[in-house]
Parts: structure tokens; sequence; C-alpha cells
């Protein structure tokens, strides 16, 4: 069977597609950006494909579609929860070094 | 599918992919919220290609409007300066690292879904508002508290933090 008719017959591999590009760019994005807060934007893309593709399992197989959705509601109160504490973290680290640069928050010498 | 699923999941999917490259790739950090924001508006739109209305809307009011706000609070309170710090030239190695660490995960995920796919249906089952209200409150009232709380020690330790002064060295 070739790969686009299994994908025809299979569109939950088609939304798992689009959320490991939402992975896969989120993760680009934490070890490519500089400052704190592009970072935070990395990792709520990668969220995003996380509770995309919970989502899509739930509601396109056999599983209880509700206890997927609930399981991407619940993600989403993480993500909520995690960006204000970035930031606050940022707020501080910014406050005490006067920027957010990752590769240049030490105070270690040597 | 149908053909219009196939339209509408191709116009959601790019636009979603749009923001993300946006988001990770621009280099002023309000356009890449800007991106972000797009991403999330396209995520909304397969929440609701996948026949749940409810998380589409959810997404649209706690990502787009409360996790957006809150980055675009702190893009603007850490203030990066003129030729801040997303201008700068990485290390020639930095981008190869990047594209390593964001492929190597996507790939081994991608091929353990392409394996051991599951049968799956090409129309969503539809789940009622209603049922979703009784689920949380039933079997899983406890998860519905927990997270509420996990919220609350976020916002204190936020507000904490915030209060911190710059101790003398």
């Amino acid at each position: 069977m070739s790969a686009w008719k299994v994908v025809q017959e299979n569109p939950l591999l088609l939304y798992q597609c689009v959320a490991l590009v939402l992975l896969a760019i989120g993760f680009f994005g934490v070890v490519w950006r500089r400052s704190l807060v592009g970072m935070l934007i990395g990792v709520e893309l990668m969220l995003n494909g996380a509770g995309l593709s919970i989502v899509a399992a739930g509601q396109l197989t056999q599983a209880d579609g509700a206890k997927a959705q609930l399981a991407a509601l619940l993600v989403m109160g993480l993500a909520a929860a995690e960006a204000t504490l970035v930031l606050a973290i940022a707020l501080v680290v910014a406050r005490r070094f006067g920027h957010v640069e990752a590769d240049n928050l030490s105070e270690l010498r040597g | 599918m149908e053909k219009l699923a196939v339209l509408a999941f191709l116009a959601y999917g790019l636009t979603v992919v749009a923001g993300a490259l946006i988001a990770v790739l621009a280099r002023s950090l309000v356009r890449a919220l800007a991106g972000l924001i797009l991403a999330l508006f396209g995520v909304a739109g397969l929440y609701l290609l996948l026949s749940s209305p409810f998380l589409a809307f959810m997404q649209i009011l706690i990502y787009v409007g409360a996790v957006g706000v809150i980055v675009f609070f702190a893009i603007m309170l850490t203030r990066p300066p003129a030729g801040a710090e997303e201008w700068t030239p990485r290390p020639a190695g930095r981008i190869v690292l990047a594209l390593v660490s964001g492929a190597a995960p996507a790939v081994l995920l991608g091929w353990a879904c392409w394996t051991y796919r599951p049968e799956a249906s090409s129309t969503p089952a539809s789940v009622e508002v209603t049922r979703l209200g009784e689920v949380l409150l039933g079997p899983y009232v406890l998860a519905f508290e927990l997270i509420s709380v996990v919220l609350f020690v976020a916002m204190a330790g936020a507000v904490l933090l915030g209060f911190e002064r710059r101790r003398e060295r």
C-alpha cells in the first residue's frame, strides 16, 4: 500500500505530522534563540504541538474523546502557569543582569 | 476525508507552519509574538476541524488571550536594547546544533507514529460540552482541583519573584 493511500485512510497521521512540525520548530527555536523570551515562544509552540497530538489521537481513534480534550485543557493550563513563571524569572534576570541573554547569565568569573 | 476538509486542513496546517517559522526566525521579538499568535490561531482551526469547538474556543481564550499578553509583557518589561541580542550573529555550530536538536526528536517520534499507527476513522467523534463537564467534575475532579492549585502557586510565585529586591554585593 502506498504511503498516500495510508494517509488518506488514516488522517490521524496528518495531524500528528503537523504536531511533529510544531515540536521540531519549537525545539529549534529554544536552541536558536538567545533571549529567554524567545525560548519561551519556542516552548509554547512545542506545548501546542503536544495538545494538538493528544486531541487528534482522542478524536480520530476509538479512545474516549472527552478524556483527550480534557488532557489538552490541562496542557493549556500548565502552559499558562509556565508562561507566568518564565515572565517572573525573566523580570528578575533583567533586573539583575540588565539583559536576558541566556549565554551570558553567569556570575562566575574565570 | 472530504475534499473540503482536505482544503481546510491544508489552509490551517500552512498557517500553523508559517506562523511557527515566523515565531522562531523573526529578528524582532514582537514579530515573533505575532507569528506565535498566527500559529495558535491555526491550531485552533485544526481543533475545529477535529470537531472540538469548545477546545478551539479555549485555545483562543487561553493561548491567544492570556499567553499572548504574558509573552508581550515579558518582551516589553525586559526591554531588549536597540541592536538587541537576537540581531547578533550566532556561532557557526549553533545552527547545526539547533537543526539536529529540532529534527532528532521529531524524526524519532514520526517513525514511531508511522510504525505503530492505530486504526483511525476519518470522521472525528463529537463530544458534547456537557459530557466534558461531567467527566471533569466526576472521575477527574482531582486533576481539576490540582491544576487550579498549580496555577495559584505559579501566580503566587511570580508575584513573589516580582517583589525581589536587588541584593547588595
